[in-house]
């Protein structure tokens, strides 16, 4: 079975009691692998929706059938219920742990159950083992990678949790290759709900390809479009993903002090630019990727990975605090506590505003940047200060009686773009599947960076289809699995081709694009289950009626109502944002 | 509706490296993306015609060399000559940049004459006149298209990439009701997306030079799935020279002549809220 190693095992923590899932290759068809099987999956255990920390809850780890070809992905994807949310919730993470799995002979782990003392899983050779994890327990992500490796196999990829994981903090992290995160969603809680400190995984066995003569020739078309697209071979290799910090600024859509500005004076200082100057060590890359994004950096004590973008925003202007370091060593900290550093910025810039405003009597100040280190650490252990903020900007805000001051959709934290200058990505962020998310449709690349096409940023008019079309797109890379920022330099037309080149199933554009839909349909039939509808496709009151006063965004608001109409139209789904019945059969669903 | 499909599209790019620090690779992988989509050309620097056209053959994508690039303000004869020497390794056309001075200085027997040598040192390689509309008023542009006609050029072409700014519909549209159905135009620089292209397809462009030729072939992909997206009505300062002019690029009676043209504009009063 080209594409894909053949075997998913379901194993219950509880019980011990383990077994193979069969998935039959029309299945694999309508959902290829990772995010679209992974939620596929998901719903045979739980069909209903259930408490994520109910040990039923099932935590699936998936690969795609890309994963582990040299097609840029070493990538996993890791789906449950998000404690955060309570929405169907997908997280994703490069490094090799993905490649890794499948080279030990699994396509995915469904896990269910609780184990009675901490434990994690070791797979090797088609076969998964579980361990006794007790003096792993309150450990470091890094301590723990470290501890497994040293009983495993130096050359296993070990995906963990750190102690925000094990305190159930609601947005913690899974962590693989010592810094890549599957951060958004609280799949790390998930996990240590479970008694689950890792998933080892090591093997050989190589990834069958249908057709390695077309393989090799569109491996090789593929790094030549990498390497010539200007954000793919350059912008992203030199830079890093903050090379975002001053594009955005300067459209004055860069989020300042819980996104009460748009512009933020010293975005200069902790830019791509600035990281390169200051802290870069070298870059670095997932599993055969010839991009190479990644930030190894270094402060005067410490080393870690990142800032990348959305981080050196979370922790810099969003706070007001232009201290690269300290951004810096915030999100070491992040990476070895197991934490969303997305979630954990918007979180403290909800408690600066709470404070500000006599709301919660807290010492968060703007600018505080000294005790940055501080506010993560407590909240991973749920103490002091940090048992409020390991509940999330929502909870918090709705605890100080200010709900409006958590900028969230659905319960996840609203990342790096103010959507008053960009009225698609507004739209994007309104009807994610799992909240305030930028990777569900990026709509900033036609608003702002003009692909595939150039679109007016303040106009509502045709955004709803695009939004669609790029949500539908990006389930389909996340379930083949690849890495995003493939889409910048190659489109549907080549992921049908190298699907076809892997797996020696035809896909056409059409085809591919219906998967898409079926998938993000399923999640939309999932939330529904769950209680969401129209009334949770909304942004916090601050966009729709605080205009910004500086910068290119000024006077803007976000005009979301006529579009989630049109967005509904497009989707097929009623007035209140559920999938009518002919769409349904359109989708086989 | 757009009516186009994607081999008519390949068919009308010439797949550019022009930079000054491309080297080898880089050219090596310009041809073979040519080739696995079936280009209609690549274009290329003089240095690197012979290599192009040997990495091409057999392939049917032809090599497109250029000649007095990107000032066109060389003499006559090294312009020929350079033009000459590209067909000799293999070039099948040949673009040339018109010398802007002597068009602006008015000069046309000179014009036309330097687009001659050009065209008679080119021998059977067609021959693409680039007249750098950036630093030219309607009225120059005009003009040199007819002297281009004249001289036995083929096509005229918008931009280098290196010039004040790069294709826009308006001036395409204008070379393309003066030079007629007979000659082709190319519109080159600075075209990033499908949408553009299109926009320049509509204005009459029947060639187009294109770096990001792979991303505007998947965006034809993509567009079918969300044609609102790409129809969405323009704002037409967006699209308009007018509103790009540039004191430090332009020279400064070319630079008034187009703010001029912007203050008189219907346009102006609906759509300059968008620059507050």
């Amino acid at each position: 079975m080209s594409g894909w190693m053949g075997k998913i095992v379901a194993i219950d923590l509880g019980s011990r009691e383990r077994r193979t899932v069969a998935v039959s290759e029309e299945t694999r068809r309508r959902f290829l692998g990772g995010r679209g099987l992974g939620v596929r999956l998901y719903n045979d255990p739980c069909p209903d929706p259930i408490d994520p920390f109910d040990p039923d809850n099932a935590l699936i780890f998936m690969t795609g059938p890309l994963t582990g070809t040299t097609m840029t992905s070493g990538r996993y994807q890791v789906v449950s219920r998000s404690p955060l949310t309570g929405t169907i919730c997908d997280s994703s993470s490069g490094g090799t742990f993905g490649a890794a799995l499948k080279g030990a002979g699994v396509d995915g782990l469904i896990v269910r159950g609780r184990a009675e003392r901490p434990v994690y899983l070791a797979v090797q050779d088609g076969e998964v083992e579980v361990r006794d994890a007790a003096a792993l327990w309150g450990l470091d992500t890094q301590k723990t990678q470290k501890a497994v490796q040293a009983e495993i196999s130096s050359k296993a990829s070990v995906a963990c949790i750190g102690p925000a994981g094990e305190n159930r903090v609601l947005f913690a992290a899974v962590m693989n290759d010592k810094d890549r995160a599957a951060g958004r969603g609280g799949m790390g809680a998930v996990m240590g709900g479970k008694n689950l400190k890792a998933v080892a995984a090591s093997g050989n066995r190589a990834v069958a390809i249908a057709d390695p003569a077309g393989y090799k020739d569109l491996t090789a078309r593929l790094d030549r479009i990498v390497d010539k697209n200007p954000v793919t071979g350059k912008s992203l290799q030199v830079l890093g993903t903050s090379v975002l910090v001053n594009i955005i600024n300067a459209h004055g859509m860069f989020p300042t002090e819980n996104f009460r500005r748009g512009v933020f004076n010293d975005a200069e200082g902790t830019s791509g630019e600035k990281i390169a100057e200051t802290l870069l060590e070298r870059q670095s890359a997932c599993y055969k990727c010839p991009i190479g994004c990644g930030r190894t950096t270094r402060t005067r004590t410490k080393r870690g990975e990142g800032p990348e973008y959305e981080t050196a925003w979370a922790f810099g202007a969003n706070l007001g605090i232009s201290d690269l370091t300290a951004i810096a060593e915030a999100n070491y900290a992040c990476n070895e506590l197991g934490l969303d550093t997305i979630t954990m910025g918007g979180t403290l810039g909800c408690a600066m505003e709470l404070r500000e405003t006599g709301a919660w009597k807290e010492n968060f100040r703007w600018g505080e940047a000294g005790r940055l280190l501080d506010w993560v650490t407590d909240t991973a252990y749920r103490r002091g200060v940090g048992a409020d903020l390991a509940l999330g900007s929502k909870r918090l805000a709705v605890k100080h009686g200010r709900p409006e001051l958590a900028m969230q959709v659905k319960g996840m934290e609203i990342p790096a773009y103010d959507p008053r200058g960009a009225q698609g990505m507004a739209l994007s962020y309104a009807t994610s599947n799992r909240g305030g998310c930028h990777m569900r449709a990026y709509m900033i690349a036609p608003e702002i960076l003009g692909h595939p096409v150039f679109l007016d940023r303040f106009s509502t008019a045709g955004k709803a289809e695009l939004v669609a079309l790029f949500q539908d797109v990006s389930a389909v890379v996340d379930s083949a699995v690849l890495c995003r920022f493939l889409q910048f330099a190659v489109g549907i037309s080549t992921f049908a081709e190298i699907l076809r080149t892997v797996t020696g199933l035809d896909w056409s554009e059409e085809e591919l694009m219906r998967v898409g839909r079926r998938i993000y349909t399923l999640e939309r039939l999932f939330n529904i289950r769950a209680g969401f509808g129209r009334a949770d496709d909304a942004l916090p009151p601050r966009f729709l009626n605080e205009e910004l006063q500086t910068g290119s965004s000024r006077r803007r608001r976000v005009g979301l109502e006529p579009m989630l109409d049109d967005y509904y139209a497009v989707r097929g789904w009623d007035r209140n944002g559920v999938p009518r019945p002919q769409t349904l059969a359109e989708l086989g669903l | 509706m757009i009516d186009l499909d994607r081999e008519t599209l390949v068919k009308m790019i010439d797949h550019t490296e022009l930079s000054a620090h491309s080297g080898e690779k880089k050219i090596a992988n310009l041809c073979d993306e040519a080739r696995s989509f079936g280009f209609y050309a690549v274009c290329v620097n003089g240095a690197h015609t012979a290599y192009a056209a040997g990495r091409l053959a057999g392939s049917g994508v032809l090599v497109c060399a250029v000649a007095g690039f990107p000032l066109g303000a060389g003499t006559s004869s090294a312009k020929a000559f350079e033009a000459a020497e590209a067909v000799r390794n293999g070039a099948s056309e040949i673009d040339m940049v018109i010398n802007v001075g002597a068009l602006r200085d008015k000069k046309f027997d000179f014009v036309r004459d330097d687009i001659r040598a050009v065209a008679e040192a080119s021998g059977p390689a067609l021959v693409k006149v680039i007249l750098e509309t950036g630093y030219l008023t309607d009225e120059e542009i005009v003009g040199g298209c007819k002297l281009s006609v004249e001289g036995g050029a083929q096509f005229v072409k918008t931009s280098t990439g290196f010039g004040a700014f790069g294709a826009f519909p308006e001036h395409v549209r204008l070379m393309r009701q003066t030079v007629g159905p007979a000659i082709g135009v190319k519109a080159a620089g600075g075209i990033k997306n499908f949408k553009e292209a299109w926009r320049l397809i509509l204005a009459g462009a029947s060639r187009l030079g294109l770096s990001a030729s792979v991303g505007i072939v998947e965006g034809l992909s993509l567009y079918k799935f969300a044609p609102a997206a790409w129809l969405e009505e323009e704002i037409p300062c967006h699209i308009c020279p007018s509103r790009f002019a540039n004191l430090d690029k332009q020279p400064k009676a070319v630079y008034a002549y187009y703010k001029k043209k912007c203050l008189a504009c219907p346009h102006l009063e609906k759509y300059n809220k968008y620059y507050e």
